[in-house]
C-alpha cells in the first residue's frame, strides 16, 4: 500500500497554499478522523518494521576512525615517513597539509568480543558491547566543512533547508505519546536546520532539550515560569482561554485559532510531564553507574543518554544526543582520550541498558560524526614533531556504528584502500544510510514523500539504496 | 527524415535539442546499419561483458528491475545508445568519450555506487567499447522518455499573454465600490453566494494598519477615524499609512523573504556580510519611494550595467545587485569549480522564483518533469550568471567571499569621510601611544620584579600593576586591530560585476562542473520567448535578461507580482502557490481579475503603492471575517472571498506590535544591523588567521531592544539572536530559503513562549506600567487597554470579567491582565 500521510484541516490549508489542489488530498482527509484531529497520532509503517524508534548519537566534529575503529597496516607501517600524496590531482588538497605523514593510531586498537570488531583501548566500555555493533567502514558524504557536512547528515542536503531525518520519521510514523513531541534533540548544535521540519508541518520539528545543569535550569526553553506562582499562571491561562473561546465562538470556526488553543493545552501538559521525565533521581545507582553519571567527564553525556532512553521508552520516535568535541586538528594524542572518556560509558551504557530492557531489538541506535578524519597527520604549525600532530577532516570515507533495530550484530561492512581514503568495497553514501534507516523503520525511502513547490520531495532526494548486506 | 509538414514548435524543439538529438539519431543509424552479428564478438560480449552488466548495473538500469535510474537502461543496445538524462552512455570505439566508462572509472559519476569495480572488470568494459561496443541484444525497447511539447505548454494559463479584461456585469449594482469588487461579486453570484457584511470600522482600521505598516493603530488614530464621518475617511487613513516610513519597513521584509537575505555570508564560521544592510535599506527606500516595479527588477538583476544620471542613482543601482549574492553561499566549499556552478544555480533559482514563479532549477539535470522548461533553458538563463562574478577567493585558507563594489560618493559624503578619517587617525595614534607606554611600563615592572630582595607588600603591589598592564596591552591590541579593520572607507556594497570574458554556459551533467555537455547560447524560457537576445560582445547579458523579465509582454512577471501583493492583503493568493505558477499548481481563483489587475499595474507604471491603495480601498477588503453557514458549505476555503481571511501576525509584526503598544518602539533610519563597532563582537581580524573575520554578538546596542525587527541582524548558522529571538518561535523563514508565503503554525513551543517567556513578561509589565500611569480609574484603564492592544472598545461582559480578574489577581493584576491579552488569539491575529 502506498503510504498515506494524514492531514489536519490546518495542515491541509497550509499544503494547499503551497501549490497542491485540494482535490488530491481531500480523499485522504476522511480516511482516519482520529489522525485528522492529531497530526502526531501514531501511524502504521508501510511494511513490517524491524525498528520502531531511533536514537542517534551525533559525535560532532568528526571522530577519527583510524584511531578508534579501523586501523590500517600500511599507515602503521609507514608511521612518520613522508609518502606521496594519496589525493589525486583533482585539486582537492586539504588546508594545512603540506606533506603526508601517515600516523599510526594514538592508542592500541584490538579485536573485541566474539565478533572481533576492532575498537580502541580508549573506548573500553564500548569494546564491551562490540558484539552488538554493526560497523560501517565505507560511509561517504559530500562536503569537507562542518556546517554543510552536518547539515547533510541530518537532512541529506548540504546547503538548503530541507526537513531533517527526525522530522521525516515523525511525519511518517507519528508519536506514541500524546503528551510529548515525536522528535526531541538533546544538546543540539546551533544550526536549527539540523532539526528543522522545513516544509513539513512544523509539528514535526525537533524540540531541543538539555540536561538541566542546576536548580531552576529548564530542560526545554520556557518550560516553566520561575517567577509566577502556579495558581496565578493558572488563573491567567483560564482567563486567556476564555477570551480565546469567546472569539472562536464569534467566528464559529478557525483552524488557526483552534490550533493555538490546543497548543496551550499541550504546552501545559508538557510543562507538567517533562520535568518528571527528565528527572533521573529515581534511577538506581547501578543504572547511573552504567552511564557514568556523577563520575567526572562522562556525567553530562551520561545524563543525556539516560534521558534519551527514558524519552525513547516513553514513545518519542526520534531522539538525538549531540556530543561535541571530536574536531581534533592538533595534538590528537592528548585530546582524543578526553573526548573518548566523555562518551564511552554513556554510549556503551545506553546500548547495554536498552539491551537488558528488551528495547534494543526494536530501537535503532546510530553513532556517527558528520565525517571522519584522515589517516595522515595534520600539522597546524608546520614545524612541530608528529607526536603533537592532529588529523584533517575526511568525508571520502568514515565509520558509522549501528546497533539494534534489525541490523546484523557484531558485523563489519565496507573496506577502504590502504590509505583509508576511499572505499573499495561496501561504500555507503549518506543517502544510502538514510534509505536503510527508513527501511528498518518500515518505510520505503522512495515512497515517503511530501509535495512542495510542485513536486514530491524525499529525504534521499533522487538517490539512496538500502544497504541490504547489513540487515539481520 | 523530417516530415514535410511540421509545426513550428516541433522544428524548433529539434533544433533546441541540438547535438543531443543529432547524436542519438546518428547512433540509431549505426544500429540500423549493423552488419550480421559477428559470432566471435557476440561470444566475447556474452562471456566478458554481459555478466558485468547483469551483476553490477541491471539492478538500477534494466526493465527486469523496473528501474531506469537517470533514465538509463543497460539491458539493450538501444538502451545505452539513447542513453539517459545525461545523454548517450557509450560512444563505440571511444572509451574516453563514453559516459559509462567514465562512470565506472569514478570520473564523472561513481558507478556502481556501492563500490568501484575491480580494475580487471573496468578494463574489460574499456576493451569492449574500444573494439566497437558490439552488442547483440536488440529485443528490449527502452523506456520512452517524455519529450517536452512547448506548443502544448503555451496553452497553460500562466504562459498566455495577459488578457485585457473588462469588469463583468453584476446583479447587485449597489455593493461594488470599484472594478475589483465587480469581479469578486460576479464570481460569488455565479455560485449563488453573497458577501458577508462589512467589518466594523475598528476591525478595518486594525487590519489596514497591520497590513500596510506591520503596526497597530494608536488610540489617537482610532479616535480620529471613529469620528471622521467624511466620505474620504478611509482614503485619508490609507494615504497616511502609505506615506509613513513604516510602510517600507513592512513591505521590504516581504521582499527580503524572497532573497534569502542575511547579514551573514554563507553558514559556516559566522562570517559577517558587512554591507548587507545597504541592500535592506535600498529595498525599504524602493517601497517608500514607490520605485516602479519594472525598474526595481532591472536594478536588482543588472543595476551595475544600467546607465545613471546621478551619483545617488549609481549607488542604488550597485547596491541593488545584492539581490544576486545575499543568499546562502557555501563560501567554504573547497571545490571552486563546483562553487561557481552552485552559485549560478542559486541565482537561476532565485530569479525564477521571485520574478517568474517558476522552478527553473528543477531543470538543472534534466528537462523539467512537469513544466515546459527544457534543460537547455536552465543553461540558457544560467549563461547570464555564468558571465557574472559574484565571489572571489580570499587569501585565507579555502575561503571565498562575496564581492563588494565601491560606491561613488557625493561631495558631502566625501567631506564627512575626510573628517572621520582624521578623527580615526587621531584615535589610532592615541591608542598606539597608550600601548607603547603600557609596554614600556610593563617591561619596567618586569625588571623591578627580578629583584629578589623586594619586600612582599611591594612585590604584590608591583605584580598587580604588571598584570593590569598586561591586560591593558591585550585589550589595546584587540582594539587597534579592530580600529584598523573598520577604518573609515569608501562606502561599499555586496554585489556583482561582469567577468572579463563572459560567454555561454555548458550543460553540467548532474551539476558536476567537470562533466560538461553542450554549450548553450544565452536565452530565455523557450515556452515564453524563443528568440535569443542580442548580447553585446564582452557582456554577461544580464541587462537583456532584466529587460525580458521586466517586459510588459512577459506573461509571468506582472501576474506573479500582483498575486504576491494580493496574498499579503487578502491572506491567500488568487493563485495560492505564490512562488509557483507551473502546471501542477492550481489555477487562479479569479483569472480575469488577476489579468485585469496585472494589466492595470503595468499601465499605471508598475506602481506598487497605487495597486495596494486600490486593493485596500475596495469593498472586498472591507468585508467582515465572520462565518456564514451557507457560504461555508459551498466554499469552505473561502476561495471566492465571501468574507475576509483572518491572518496570524508574522514574527516581525508580533514583536514590533508588542513593543509599540508599550509605547517604547524607536524610529530608525536604517544603517548597519550587526553591532560590529564593539570590538568584543568581532574575531579573526589578525591577517594571519586561517579563517575569515567573524562575529559573535556578545554585546548589543541598547537601542536594538526597541528597534523594529527588520533592522535587527539576520543570521543563518543558528536561531535568530538577542532581541530577534521571537523570530525563532513564530515561523520566520530560514534565511536559506526563498519563501513568498510564510508558514503559520500553532505549536507548543509558541504557547510556552507566550506563557512563560521573558520577552512577553517584560512587555506585559511595560504595558501595565504605561496603563497605570495613564489613569487612576480602573474603568478608564480597561478602556485604554482594549483600545491599545485589540484596537476596539471592550464589551460590557468583557468589562465585568476583566474587573473580576483584576480583583482576584491582587498586586500583579494589571501585569497579569496585559500578559493574558498579549498571548490571546485576538492580539496574535488581524481579523
Amino acid at each position: 500500500m502506498k503510504h498515506a500521510p494524514f492531514f489536519t484541516r490546518r495542515e491541509l490549508l497550509r499544503t494547499t497554499a503551497c501549490g497542491f489542489g485540494s482535490v488530491a488530498l481531500g480523499g485522504l482527509m476522511s480516511r482516519d478522523s482520529r489522525a485528522a484531529s492529531n497530526p502526531l497520532a501514531a501511524r502504521d509503517a508501510q511494511f513490517t518494521p524491524r525498528a520502531k524508534r531511533v536514537i542517534f548519537v551525533f559525535l560532532a566534529g568528526g571522530p577519527s576512525q583510524g584511531d578508534l575503529f579501523a586501523p590500517k597496516k600500511f599507515i602503521t607501517d609507514n608511521h612518520g615517513k613522508a609518502i606521496e600524496s594519496p589525493v589525486g590531482d583533482d585539486g582537492q588538497i586539504r588546508v594545512g597539509v603540506a606533506q603526508f605523514l601517515p600516523m599510526a593510531p594514538v592508542a592500541p586498537v584490538r579485536p573485541r568480543g566474539n565478533s572481533g570488531l576492532m575498537i580502541s583501548d580508549l573506548l573500553p566500555n564500548l569494546a564491551g558491547v562490540a558484539d552488538e555493533l554493526c560497523m560501517l567502514r565505507g560511509v561517504v558524504s559530500d562536503n569537507k566543512a562542518h556546517a554543510p557536512a552536518a547539515l547533510q547528515f541530518h537532512t541529506g542536503h548540504i546547503a538548503e533547508a530541507r526537513p531533517s531525518m527526525g522530522s521525516w520519521i515523525s511525519y511518517g510514523l507519528g508519536t506514541e505519546n500524546d503528551n510529548l513531541p515525536s522528535f526531541m534533540t538533546i544538546h543540539p548544535k546551533q544550526d536549527e536546520r539540523t532539526y528543522g521540519a522545513s516544509f513539513l508541518p512544523a509539528i514535526h520539528q525537533g524540540t531541543p532539550l538539555r540536561v538541566p545543569g542546576n536548580e531552576g535550569d529548564l530542560a526545554i526553553a520556557n518550560l516553566q515560569d520561575a517567577d509566577a506562582a502556579p495558581e496565578s499562571q493558572r488563573r491567567r491561562l483560564d482567563f486567556l482561554q476564555r477570551i480565546n473561546q469567546r472569539l472562536l465562538h464569534r467566528v464559529k470556526t478557525d483552524s488557526q485559532m483552534e490550533g493555538v488553543i490546543e497548543s496551550f493545552e499541550l504546552a501545559f501538559r508538557m510543562q507538567a510531564e517533562t520535568p518528571a521525565l527528565v528527572d533521573l533521581s529515581n534511577e538506581t545507582q547501578g543504572t547511573l553507574d552504567l552511564y557514568g553519571i556523577n563520575k567526572g567527564p562522562a556525567d553530562r553525556n551520561g545524563r543525556a543518554c539516560l534521558m534519551a532512553r527514558r524519552l525513547s521508552e516513553a514513545g518519542v520516535r526520534f531522539v538525538q544526543i549531540t556530543m561535541d568535541g571530536w574536531d581534533h586538528h592538533g595534538d590528537i594524542r592528548n585530546a582524543l582520550p578526553g573526548s573518548c572518556a566523555g562518551a564511552d560509558k554513556p554510549v556503551a551504557g545506553l546500548i547495554a541498558d536498552l539491551k537488558r530492557r528488551g528495547l534494543l531489538e526494536d530501537t535503532l541506535v546510530m553513532i556517527s560524526g558528520e565525517f571522519g578524519r584522515t589517516y595522515w597527520s595534520q600539522d597546524l604549525s608546520g614545524t612541530s614533531p608528529i607526536a603533537t600532530h592532529g588529523r584533517e577532516h575526511q568525508q571520502e570515507s568514515f565509520c558509522t556504528l549501528l546497533a539494534g533495530g534489525g541490523v546484523k550484530p557484531g558485523f563489519v561492512h565496507g573496506v577502504t584502500d590502504d590509505f583509508g581514503y576511499k572505499p573499495v568495497q561496501g561504500r555507503v553514501h549518506l543517502h544510502d544510510l538514510h534509505a536503510t534507516m527508513l527501511h528498518l523503520l518500515g518505510m520505503d525511502h522512495e515512497r515517503l514523500t511530501f509535495p512542495h513547490l510542485g513536486r514530491d520531495y524525499r529525504l534521499t532526494d533522487v538517490y539512496g539504496e538500502v544497504v541490504r548486506d547489513i540487515l539481520a | 527524415m523530417i516530415p514535410t509538414a511540421v509545426k513550428r514548435g516541433s522544428v524548433l524543439r529539434f533544433v533546441l535539442l541540438g547535438a543531443l538529438a543529432i547524436h542519438a539519431a546518428s547512433n540509431a543509424c549505426h544500429a540500423a546499419d549493423a552488419k550480421p552479428a559477428n559470432k566471435e564478438a557476440e561470444a566475447s560480449f556474452t562471456k566478458n561483458v554481459l555478466p558485468i552488466l547483469e551483476q553490477h548495473c541491471y539492478k538500477c538500469h534494466s526493465h527486469e528491475a523496473e528501474k531506469a535510474k537517470g533514465g538509463l537502461m543497460l539491458d539493450s543496445r538501444i538502451g545505452w545508445t539513447k542513453g539517459g538524462e545525461s545523454g548517450t552512455a557509450i560512444v563505440p570505439g571511444k572509451p574516453d568519450e563514453s559516459l559509462l566508462i567514465k562512470a565506472v572509472r569514478y570520473e564523472n559519476f561513481e558507478m556502481p555506487p556501492t563500490g568501484k569495480l575491480p580494475d580487471e572488470l573496468i578494463s574489460r568494459l574499456q576493451q569492449w567499447v574500444a573494439a566497437g561496443a558490439h552488442d547483440p541484444r536488440v529485443t528490449r525497447a527502452t523506456r520512452s522518455t517524455r519529450r517536452i511539447d512547448l506548443e502544448a505548454g503555451r496553452k497553460h494559463w500562466a504562459f498566455q499573454p495577459l488578457r485585457d479584461e473588462l469588469p463583468p456585469e453584476v446583479k447587485d449594482a449597489e455593493w461594488p465600490q470599484s472594478d475589483l469588487d465587480r469581479f469578486v461579486l460576479a464570481k460569488l453570484e455565479e455560485h449563488d453566494l453573497r458577501p458577508v457584511k462589512d467589518a466594523d470600522r475598528y476591525t478595518w482600521l486594525r487590519r489596514v494598519s497591520f497590513d500596510l505598516t506591520g503596526l497597530p493603530p494608536t488610540v489617537e488614530e482610532i479616535r480620529e477615524f471613529e469620528t471622521d464621518e467624511s466620505d474620504e475617511a478611509h482614503e485619508k487613513v490609507v494615504d497616511r499609512l502609505l506615506d509613513s516610513r513604516a510602510f517600507g519597513e513592512r513591505w521590504a521584509r516581504h521582499w527580503l523573504d524572497l532573497v534569502g537575505y542575511a547579514d551573514q555570508v554563507g553558514t559556516s564560521n559566522s562570517v559577517f556580510a558587512q554591507h548587507a544592510w545597504r541592500y535592506r535599506d535600498y529595498v525599504i527606500d524602493a517601497y517608500n519611494n514607490d520605485k516602479p516595479f519594472d525598474r526595481f527588477i532591472r536594478e536588482q538583476v543588472a543595476g551595475d550595467l544600467l546607465p545613471h544620471e546621478t551619483i545617488e542613482q549609481r549607488s542604488a543601482n550597485l547596491v541593488a545587485t545584492g539581490f544576486l549574492v545575499l543568499g546562502d553561499i557555501e563560501i567554504v566549499e573547497a571545490d571552486k569549480a563546483k562553487l561557481l556552478v552552485d552559485i549560478v544555480d542559486q541565482q537561476v533559482n532565485k530569479t525564477g522564483k521571485a520574478f517568474l514563479g517558476m522552478t527553473i532549477d528543477c531543470a538543472r539535470c534534466h528537462d523539467h518533469k512537469f513544466d515546459p522548461i527544457l534543460q537547455r533553458d536552465y543553461y540558457a538563463i544560467g549563461g547570464f550568471f555564468h558571465g557574472t562574478s559574484s565571489i572571489y577567493k580570499t587569501d585565507r585558507g579555502v575561503w571565498s567571499d562575496v564581492n563588494t563594489n565601491e560606491l561613488p560618493e557625493t561631495d558631502s559624503q566625501k567631506a564627512e569621510r575626510t573628517q572621520q578619517t582624521q578623527a580615526h587617525a587621531e584615535r589610532l595614534a592615541k591608542m598606539q601611544l597608550e600601548r607603547k607606554q603600557a609596554i614600556a611600563r610593563k617591561n619596567e615592572l618586569d625588571e623591578l620584579l627580578k629583584n629578589e630582595q623586594l619586600p612582599k607588600d611591594e612585590r604584590d603591589q608591583l605584580t598587580k600593576e604588571r598584570n593590569e598592564k598586561s591586560g591593558q596591552i591585550g585589550t589595546l591590541n584587540r582594539d587597534i586591530l579592530h580600529a584598523d579593520f573598520f577604518a573609515p572607507a569608501v562606502p561599499q556594497a555586496h554585489g556583482v560585476h561582469d567577468v572579463e570574458a563572459p560567454g555561454n554556459m555548458n550543460i553540467t551533467i548532474r551539476g558536476n562542473p567537470r562533466a560538461l555537455a553542450d554549450e548553450v547560447p544565452r536565452g530565455f524560457l523557450s515556452v515564453v520567448t524563443e528568440t535569443a537576445p542580442h548580447v553585446p560582445q564582452g557582456q554577461s547579458g544580464r541587462l537583456q535578461l532584466a529587460d525580458w523579465i521586466a517586459s510588459s509582454e512577459n506573461p509571468l512577471t506582472a501576474r506573479v507580482a500582483v498575486n504576491r501583493i494580493w496574498q499579503k492583503l487578502f491572506g491567500h493568493g488568487m493563485v495560492r502557490s505564490v512562488d509557483y505558477f507551473g502546471l501542477p499548481g492550481e489555477r487562479p481563483s479569479h483569472p480575469a481579475l488577476l489579468d485585469f489587475l496585472a494589466s492595470r499595474f503595468i499601465r499605471d507604471g508598475w506602481s506598487q503603492k497605487q495597486l495596494i491603495r486600490s486593493l485596500v480601498l475596495s469593498r472586498t477588503y472591507r468585508l467582515g471575517s465572520v462565518h456564514d453557514d451557507r457560504a461555508h458549505s459551498i466554499d469552505p476555503d473561502n476561495r471566492l472571498l465571501w468574507r475576509m481571511n483572518r491572518v496570524r501576525l508574522d514574527a516581525e509584526a508580533l514583536r514590533d506590535a508588542m513593543i509599540f503598544v508599550s509605547g517604547q518602539l524607536n524610529s530608525s533610519t536604517g544603517g548597519p544591523a550587526m553591532p560590529l563597532e564593539f570590538p568584543e563582537n568581532v574575531g579573526g581580524l589578525n591577517p594571519k588567521d586561517v579563517n575569515p573575520p567573524n562575529f559573535r554578538l556578545a554585546r548589543w546596542r541598547p537601542s536594538q531592544d526597541f528597534e523594529r525587527t527588520i533592522y535587527l541582524p539576520v543570521i543563518r548558522h543558528s536561531g535568530q539572536p538577542g532581541p530577534a529571538a521571537l523570530r525563532n518561535v513564530f515561523d520566520f523563514p530560514q534565511p536559506s530559503q526563498f519563501a513568498g508565503q510564510r508558514a503559520t503554525t500553532a505549536v507548543p513551543t509558541q504557547a510556552l513562549f507566550l506563557m512563560n517567556g521573558t520577552v512577553v513578561k517584560e512587555r506585559a509589565a511595560a504595558v501595565a506600567e504605561r496603563l497605570t500611569k495613564s489613569s487612576e480609574k480602573e474603568s478608564e484603564r480597561l478602556d485604554q487597554l482594549w483600545l491599545t492592544l485589540l484596537n476596539r472598545p471592550l464589551s460590557p461582559s468583557e468589562r465585568s470579567e476583566a474587573e473580576a480578574f483584576v480583583l482576584a489577581a491582587g498586586d500583579e493584576a494589571w501585569i497579569e491582565l496585559c500578559h493574558a491579552l498579549l498571548a490571546s488569539n485576538e492580539f496574535l491575529m488581524r481579523l
